[in-house]
């Protein structure tokens, strides 16, 4: 439990830490994302492999 | 994202459109962390607006610019960008009230934090809630803020419902 409890920590910490990355820093790193969560969808077409949890989470959020 | 700025003010300059703020999570992030976004929401307001083709001229500017639609949106650098003109009295007045940031030196025109929360509101949709979540977590806008704006535009039973549902234990 107490793994689990520093895991969060450590998580909140990270993310914490991006939130006060500067606005073009933050810009940049969607940019990236945004190409992955393309490649994501392309490959989770009808015929495609069926998609992850990670894949549905991303689609989703994406607009 | 610092081209469209570049084409935005630009486009202002040559008067084809009167003012523009971007918005959606491009904007949102400017308070939160980085989220997955695949186009940039630009809301416009368009001298003489009410002709059906009033994104014509914005395209037009585009084309000379070298700049081409890709499905509903311009491709400007690396972001489809959307352009959506002002469509109600609460995105008439997000976009009066914008403020000019500055993205890596060029001024960027952007929806400020109560006005993204409350048009995400208006929206409605399970991805528009995560994003008023992520920006009262932000601290970039308050309850109490989003609360007052909300009722002033006709959303405080859509806000009721949103602080009864994810806000209050």
């Amino acid at each position: 439990m107490n793994d689990i409890q520093e895991m969060l920590k450590r998580q909140a910490a990270w993310q914490r830490s991006r939130q006060s990355l500067t606005w073009p820093e933050k810009i940049r790193m969607a940019e990236m994302v945004r190409e992955s969560v393309k490649q994501l969808r392309a490959s989770s077409g009808p015929r495609g492999k069926q998609e992850t949890s990670a894949q549905r989470i991303f689609r989703d959020q994406a607009d | 994202m610092k081209e469209l700025a570049q084409l935005l003010n630009g486009m202002r300059e040559a008067g084809v459109i009167s003012d523009y703020a971007l918005f959606g999570a491009a904007a949102q992030m400017r308070y939160t962390e980085p989220v997955a976004t695949l186009d940039a929401d630009v809301l416009v307001k368009v001298p003489g607006s009410g002709r059906l083709d009033e994104l014509g001229p914005i395209y037009q500017f585009c084309a000379t610019k070298g700049y081409h639609p890709e499905g509903e949106a311009i491709r400007v650098g690396a972001w489809p960008v959307q352009f959506v003109p002002v469509f109600s009295p609460l995105t008439r007045e997000a976009l009066e009230q914008a403020e000019t940031a500055d993205f890596e030196g060029v001024p960027f025109r952007v929806v400020r934090a109560a006005y993204l929360a409350v048009i995400a509101l208006s929206v409605g949709r399970a991805k528009d809630f995560t994003r008023i979540l992520a920006l009262l977590e932000s601290g970039g806008v308050t309850r109490q803020e989003v609360a007052s704006l909300a009722a002033r535009h006709g959303l405080a039973d859509a806000w009721k419902r949103f602080e009864r549902r994810f806000l209050n234990e």
